[in-house]
């Protein structure tokens, strides 16, 4: 394929707003983890060293809540979103290319694990896999409930006042094993499935550039090509390239 | 403009990856409190290099032992050999540091400590044993009168006083250093936060059962807290926990509870993706090397 023809078949798969979202909550997620973890772990020399490089607990307690504010600034305008896409662009939030959870999502799951022991060929998914749909949904609730935690942790002399003290001591339990869990499934299992696998290895482009190709859409989401293909055909041409 | 060859960019990246991984590969430990207990500087021999450095540096030996001399006994004392058998901590006469320590040691009779040390003496005049754990601290057990230094910093007293506390109270001092004030406090040497005594003050060493007490401790730091704000459980250990305290008993069950269920579904959750993640790899691999 000549490098014309790629311009052509240029579809964008991320809006503007969405890739700036990824970078911010990369950016706070990373550095939610990093302060976080610094305090869990602070009897760990990396953890200590990591505090001194910062100028002491002061600053890694300011750092943390700094990073949690940016990273639900866009889960607010993330919701935002939705509401402006459901209600004055009338537009499906949980059709078959949305990342609403669908019965599919557990057939394309046991299909693909088939197909990791040889036992059938890749399931042919929609705009969204059912892991991309995981990893949205469990970070969107996730820092919905890791804020809901933090903010009580933030100010327990409040919260007391509304429940019992220990639920101070739950909140504690509860911000630690959701980050643990979020740790461990984002810098891991994100990585390796957006990221790192053999078939896109070293970095998905598409999440910074907002762009993709008609073979790329055709070999990972078949069913959004489908989708596309009838869509522009019904409607007037080129109207149906973006349907996020 | 020169390529980049992208198998050296993908091993860049792997070195890279590894580098990332170094940190977590440091081993669990306790932390950087120091173990070592003044009870053991209390002994029968003193090092005069350390003791030339302590805050007792410029007392003569009779300025806390005179007594000896006083009494009319020799010293060496001949006649008294089992006295050298006997912990030097439970037979020294620890009023002497009240003459010059007055402050510190009317608190520490008001305390539960001297009232501990009470109770053990009863108990052994009636020959019931105690256990070694149970020993109910004199001035001794807790400070080292030859070796403790003066003028240390409030971050280097704390790191002292979290292992001189912890070495009776083990539990108190795990939960405490798996609690921010102990990690801010100990781990992070911030002195903004709070060390043992700054809750359970220096010598009273108050047990903050009663939720008042407990309450106007929170309150020196958090002026704001409420009545249940003292519900916090600082120590989520039910080792040396008066068994009536039902409520306490009740919260510290719920906590490890919850902490359980948790740790359950990180294992679940994380055992499967890791699962998931390993077998789509191999099967990627498996067609990349299938199609050379």
């Amino acid at each position: 394929m000549t490098e014309e023809n790629s311009q052509q078949e240029m579809v964008i798969r991320f809006s503007v707003l969405q890739r700036l979202l990824h970078i911010i909550v990369m950016v706070g997620f990373t550095g939610l983890a990093l302060t976080g973890f610094s305090l869990k772990f602070s009897a760990q020399w990396w953890a200590s060293g990591f505090v001194w490089l910062i100028g002491g607990a002061g600053h890694l307690a300011y750092l943390h809540r700094f990073f949690a504010v940016i990273t639900y600034a866009c889960v607010m305008a993330h919701i935002l979103w939705l509401i402006y896409y459901k209600l004055v662009l009338k537009r499906s939030l949980t059709g078959p290319q949305s990342l609403f959870p669908r019965v599919k999502d557990v057939k394309d799951l046991l299909g693909h694990l088939r197909y990791f022991f040889g036992r059938g060929r890749l399931p042919s998914f929609n705009r969204f896999t059912y892991w991309e749909k995981f990893d949205y949904l469990a970070i969107f609730l996730g820092m919905n409930t890791m804020g809901l935690t933090g903010l009580i942790l933030w100010a327990p002399e409040f919260f007391s006042r509304l429940m019992p003290g220990y639920f101070i001591n739950l909140a504690q339990v509860l911000h630690l094993y959701e980050a643990i869990l979020a740790v461990a499934l984002k810098f891991v299992v994100h990585l390796i499935s957006a990221h790192l696998r053999p078939e896109i290895f070293p970095i998905e482009k598409s999440i910074f550039t907002g762009r993709t190709n008609r073979e790329k859409i055709m070999r990972e989401h078949p069913g959004e090509w489908e989708d596309i293909v009838t869509t522009s055909e019904s409607a007037a041409p080129g109207s149906g390239s973006q349907t996020s | 403009m020169k390529r980049h060859n992208p198998m050296n960019i993908k091993r860049l990246m792997l070195i890279c990856a590894l580098l990332l991984c170094i940190p977590f590969m440091a081993s669990t430990r306790a932390g950087a409190v120091p173990t070592a207990t003044p009870s053991d500087a209390s002994g029968w021999f003193v090092d005069l290099n350390r003791f030339s450095e302590s805050a007792h540096r410029n007392f003569t030996c009779e300025v806390c032992h005179g007594d000896m001399r006083v009494q009319g006994q020799p010293h060496p004392d001949t006649r008294d050999t089992a006295r050298l058998k006997r912990e030097a901590t439970r037979i020294y006469d620890y009023r002497r540091c009240g003459t010059c320590h007055r402050e510190s040691y009317e608190r520490y009779l008001r305390g539960s400590h001297a009232k501990a040390l009470i109770e053990e003496k009863k108990a052994t005049a009636s020959k019931v044993l105690v256990a070694d754990k149970l020993k109910a601290p004199t001035c001794g057990e807790c400070h080292s009168a030859h070796y403790s230094r003066s003028h240390l910093s409030r971050a280097a007293t704390g790191q002292e006083m979290t292992a001189a506390c912890g070495a009776c109270h083990p539990a108190q001092k795990a939960t405490y250093l798996e609690n921010y004030h102990g990690k801010v406090a100990v781990h992070l040497r911030d002195e903004a936060s709070a060390y043992c005594t700054d809750c359970h003050g220096a010598h009273d060493c108050v047990s903050l059962k009663d939720r008042k007490a407990a309450l106007a401790a929170c309150q020196r730091c958090h002026p704001d807290a409420g009545e249940r704000f003292a519900q916090f459980v600082i120590h989520p250990t039910t080792e040396g926990l008066a068994q009536d305290n039902k409520e306490k008993q009740k919260h510290v069950a719920i906590i490890k509870l919850v902490t359980v269920i948790m740790t359950i579904i990180v294992i679940l959750v994380v055992g499967f993706f890791y699962g998931h993640s390993f077998l789509w790899l191999l099967r990627e691999l498996h067609e990349r090397l299938r199609k050379h």
